[in-house]
């Protein structure tokens, strides 16, 4: 059945269990958050998602409010921006979230919640240093743009079930720490970057894409990853025919955002000099370029000539572990029911 | 102790919790004193391999609670309390003096190795302030003299005795019993004087017919919140297959308390059969009392009367464990209690879902007071009718009061709910010199001015009247020598230690209050940061994720609106 909730004197309707958060955002009604994710669901952690509801004395924290049917909410209510202003100020004001520098510029949850709530700079500034962290290959660790939504942490330990991250500390000190407070390359970290596509600022921060350009500079393509089998989704975020950074494709199956670190990082490859790119034949000591025409027609006139000299299952075939699910299924029909053998093997199992 | 040894302690800790990780605190407790009292990452890799959980959620834990020294120490740790209380009666001039003497500032360790100072947060002796704490002994009373005594005989390698001296009054002779006898805390002297009694009683009673007598005294949770425990037992859904577990919360943290201790310490078989009694209510096999890491040598008192009440029989239908914090205010919230019970961080959990559906392990979980349950078995021996024949409408029963700050007796005084405070005061002694303002429900509640404090009576209605809270019933006085900025920085200082850190209003509003109010009392403040600092009283109030947010967002802004004066007297100009 379906309810409705009134979101600033609107009425929208809604089915199952939604939460607040929820349907406004399918309803495209903005309402700034920093610590709740989909994949994770609500922390409560950053209280910047608070709405005023009719019937209640406190403000609500819309990501883990549940929607009830005729519920009456307000998202732009004097006391909800005050609310909301304080504490995007308090967490401006106590940190270094110089955006002109900032690697998350453009795709940073803390940046858009200041710019709705018209806040230019913050209004007091608390003196805090702390020190980057740079051991990783390829995650750069800022603290001083920390919010400590917990994001990573839950991304690490539920999501990826990795067991690295957690919170150490208390209060004010609280800090993201690696196993027992190491630098992250001595961690057990394996560096999929799973908490870096969780963080809403830019405390986490991929380091290859760094300086090469800011986010509304890249175009997404979406493709899928070609190391291996699984065939996660991903968005290779380019910039001049150049991948300056891969996402993991959030809701989309398999992989539903995550990623390994080859998957996530180890895209070099294809800008090799030495990557083929048209078949080879080989002849005497080396290799001459062919056509595909040309390959394909050579390697079929063998493969007739060893059936009709020694039967099909003179030839087997092995697929190759990056390729995906689809190829090799395709690959043993072709040697099933074309060549006639079932003599099939994958590279990964020996 | 050798490996073997010690892994067999390890797994005698793990044992007395229906889930491992549940052990965390205590096997990190014997690790950090088995390693001279310094816990090293190293022993915190042993806690990870022996609990089975990662290294960075033991490091969490370890880092989280205040008591585990991840740095060295000296050999003896001086822990000087100066949170308000102890500020009140003049922990700074100690800290000051041990400064001086060991040419140490806090934080930092004398050369020999000897001595580490460390200023600490409060210590739940705030009658017998100023307190140092070295080790896990504390010293009371402390004055200069007595600070180079301890020295010298630490130096020495000795241990001086402990001054406790203080104001004792019991008007209801209920809760306190005569602590100037040797034997007060046995078991055979409690049962001459009719202990256990209760218990019989109770066991011979239907569950519900024991909640029924409870509900029906409306014995008000004496924790600081007031609600009534009988309501609160009846929440426990009915028919449910889980375990039932019942918490006694003895964390004692709330500045300007030291109420349960006086149960604990000297009355303990009072406390024992009060969770005897509830726990046959409740249905619980299992009860925790989660006492405060600094009373360690209370937990051993606890651990002793529970053997010996075991022994005689009258715990077969509940197991009693001592669980022992580690230095954390907070986990003084029932849900950060649960939280810490199941070995993390201290972090408050959103309600819903309340304890009493999922609690403890997820399972039906009932936390109450110290106070709370030692009234049980007056309840039980003289009917709900005999318990609400003390005390006055709506608040009924006896009510310990702890009174620091300046009077001139500061002590413990129990005494019939709604009793004026004037009576207190004069219990205490009266007033030392101007009465200035007061704290009457622990530091978390909005001070009254001496004004607004005449007439108080001290229950739960009328305080809510006077526009403050009765609280944990932790009387501060304060006159009038004392600076309100000051007295405000203390306030935020404190919980600014204490925060949890998980929400962010909390987080970064005490520390951004903290440091306002600090350049207000250097002398750099401007007129703004007070106009900021009752800004972000008022945004913070109502927005965080637990009680905290509240707790020291109403007793600031009360200072600085009551007394801003004094806060605009010290803007640079
Ligand atoms: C930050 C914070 C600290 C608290 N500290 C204590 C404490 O030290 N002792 C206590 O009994 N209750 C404390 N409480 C209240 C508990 O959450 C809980 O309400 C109480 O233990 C319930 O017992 P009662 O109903 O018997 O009072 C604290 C609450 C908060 C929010
Ligand atoms: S590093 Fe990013 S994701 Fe992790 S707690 Fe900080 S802000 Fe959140
Ligand atoms: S209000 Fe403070 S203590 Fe409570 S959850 Fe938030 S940060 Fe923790
Ligand atoms: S998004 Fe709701 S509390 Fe952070």
């Amino acid at each position: 059945m379906s309810k409705n909730i009134f979101i600033n004197g609107k009425g929208f309707s809604f089915e199952g269990e939604k939460t607040v958060l929820e349907v406004a955002r399918e309803n495209g009604i903005y309402i700034p958050s920093l610590c709740y994710h989909e994949k994770v669901g609500p922390a409560n952690k950053c209280r910047v998602c608070v709405v005023e509801v009719d019937g209640m004395k406190d403000l609500q924290t819309s990501c883990s409010l549940a929607a009830a049917d005729g519920m009456k909410v307000g998202t732009t209510t004097e006391k909800v921006l005050e609310a909301q202003r304080m504490v995007v100020n308090l967490l401006l004001s106590n940190g270094n979230h110089n955006c002109l520098s900032c690697e998350a510029n453009g795709d940073c949850e803390l940046q858009d919640a200041a710019y709705y709530l018209g806040i230019e700079r913050p209004p007091f500034v608390i003196e805090e240093h702390k020190e980057r962290e740079d051991s990783g290959a390829f995650i750069l660790r800022d603290p001083e743009k920390c919010i400590q939504c917990g994001r990573c942490i839950e991304g690490c330990n539920r999501l990826v079930v990795n067991e690295v991250l957690d919170f150490g500390y208390r209060g004010g000190h609280t800090e993201v720490v690696w196993d027992n407070d190491m630098p992250l390359d001595d961690s057990n970290c394996v560096e999929c970057g799973e908490c870096v596509q969780m963080c809403p600022v830019g405390a986490l921060i991929a380091k290859k894409g760094m300086g090469r350009a800011r986010r509304w500079e890249t175009k997404p393509v979406r493709t899928t990853c070609p190391y291996c089998g699984v065939g996660c989704q991903l968005d290779l975020h380019v910039k001049d025919d150049q991948i300056i950074r891969v996402t993991g494709t959030e809701g989309a199956q398999p992989n539903m955002g995550h990623l390994c670190v080859k998957g996530r990082f180890g895209y070099d490859f294809i800008y090799s000099d030495e990557r083929l790119t048209t078949p080879l034949i080989r002849e005497n000591d080396g290799f001459r370029e062919a056509s595909w025409d040309e390959a394909l027609n050579l390697v079929a006139g063998k493969f007739t000539q060893i059936i009709e000299e020694s039967g099909p299952d003179a030839i087997a075939g092995v697929s190759c572990a990056r390729s995906i699910n689809e190829d090799s299924y395709n690959m043993q029909k072709l040697f099933r029911s074309v060549i006639g053998t079932n003599n099939i093997d994958h590279c990964a199992r020996t | 102790m050798d490996t073997t040894e010690r892994g067999t302690r390890i797994q005698d800790l793990i044992g007395k919790y229906p889930q491992k990780e549940s052990a965390v605190l205590p096997v990190l407790q014997l690790l950090q004193k088995e390693g001279g009292n310094y816990l090293s990452k190293e022993a915190m890799e042993v806690a990870a391999r022996e609990l089975g959980c990662s290294a960075s959620r033991v490091y969490g834990v370890a880092t989280y609670y205040s008591m585990f020294n991840t740095k060295p120490v000296g050999k003896y740790h001086l822990q000087v309390d100066t949170c308000v209380p102890g500020f009140l009666h003049g922990a700074d001039d100690i800290a000051a003096h041990i400064s001086k003497k060991l040419g140490i500032e806090p934080g930092e360790t004398t050369k020999d190795g000897l001595f580490t100072l460390s200023k600490v947060q409060d210590l739940g002796s705030c009658a017998t302030g100023p307190v140092v704490q070295v080790n896990d002994r504390y010293f009371e009373n402390m004055t200069a003299e007595k600070t180079d005594q301890l020295l010298e005989a630490l130096k020495n390698g000795g241990w001086p005795d402990n001054d406790t001296a203080m104001k004792v009054v019991s008007k209801c002779g209920i809760l306190l019993n005569d602590r100037s006898r040797k034997d007060c805390r046995t078991l055979a002297l409690y049962k001459k004087n009719g202990g256990y009694q209760a218990l019989e009683t109770a066991l011979s009673m239907k569950p519900e017919a024991i909640v029924a007598e409870v509900k029906a005294a409306e014995v008000r949770g004496r924790g600081g919140a007031g609600f009534p425990a009988g309501t609160k037992w009846s929440f426990l859904p009915k028919d449910d297959p889980r375990p039932v577990y019942l918490i006694c919360n003895a964390d004692e943290g709330e500045p300007g308390t030291f109420k349960d201790r006086q149960i604990m310490e000297f009355n303990p078989h009072l406390l024992i059969e009060g969770i005897a009694i509830s726990a046959q209510a409740l249905n619980s096999a299992k009860a925790f009392i989660y006492i405060r890491g600094e009373f360690s040598w209370i937990a051993d008192i606890l651990e002793t009367a529970i053997g010996e009440a075991n022994q005689a029989g009258y715990l077969k239908h509940v197991d009693i464990v001592v669980h022992r914090g580690a230095g954390s205010y907070v986990c003084g919230d029932e849900t950060a209690q649960i939280e810490s019970l199941e070995g993390k961080r201290g972090n408050p959990r959103v309600k819903p879902p309340f304890p009493a559906n999922s609690g403890l392990y997820g399972c039906p979980t009932v936390v109450n007071n110290v106070e709370t349950l030692s009234s049980v078995p007056y309840i039980i021996n003289n009917g709900a009718a005999g318990f609400k024949e003390i005390g006055v409408a709506n608040n009924y029963g006896p009510k310990i009061f702890g009174v620091s700050g300046h009077v001139n007796q500061p002590g413990i005084f129990e005494y019939p709910m709604g009793t004026p405070l004037q009576e207190i005061l004069e219990a205490a002694g009266g007033v030392k010199g101007n009465l200035k303002g007061v704290i009457v429900g622990g530091l978390s509640v909005p001070i009254l001015t001496a004004e607004e404090a005449k007439g108080l009576n001290l229950d739960y209605d009328s305080c809510a009247r006077a526009g403050t809270a009765l609280g944990s019933g932790g009387i501060m006085v304060v006159n009038d020598t004392v600076s309100i900025p000051e007295l405000a920085l203390r306030t935020i200082e404190f919980y600014e230690h204490e925060s949890c850190g998980q929400c962010a209003p909390c987080r970064k509003g005490t520390h951004t209050i903290k440091s306002k109010l600090r350049d207000l009392v250097m002398g750099r403040g401007k007129s703004d940061d007070i106009d900021l600092v009752l800004s972000l009283c008022k945004n913070i109030k109502g927005l965080t994720l637990c009680p905290t947010g509240e707790a020291f967002a109403a007793p600031v802004q009360a200072m600085v609106a009551k007394f801003r004066a004094e806060f605009e007297a010290l803007v640079k100009r």
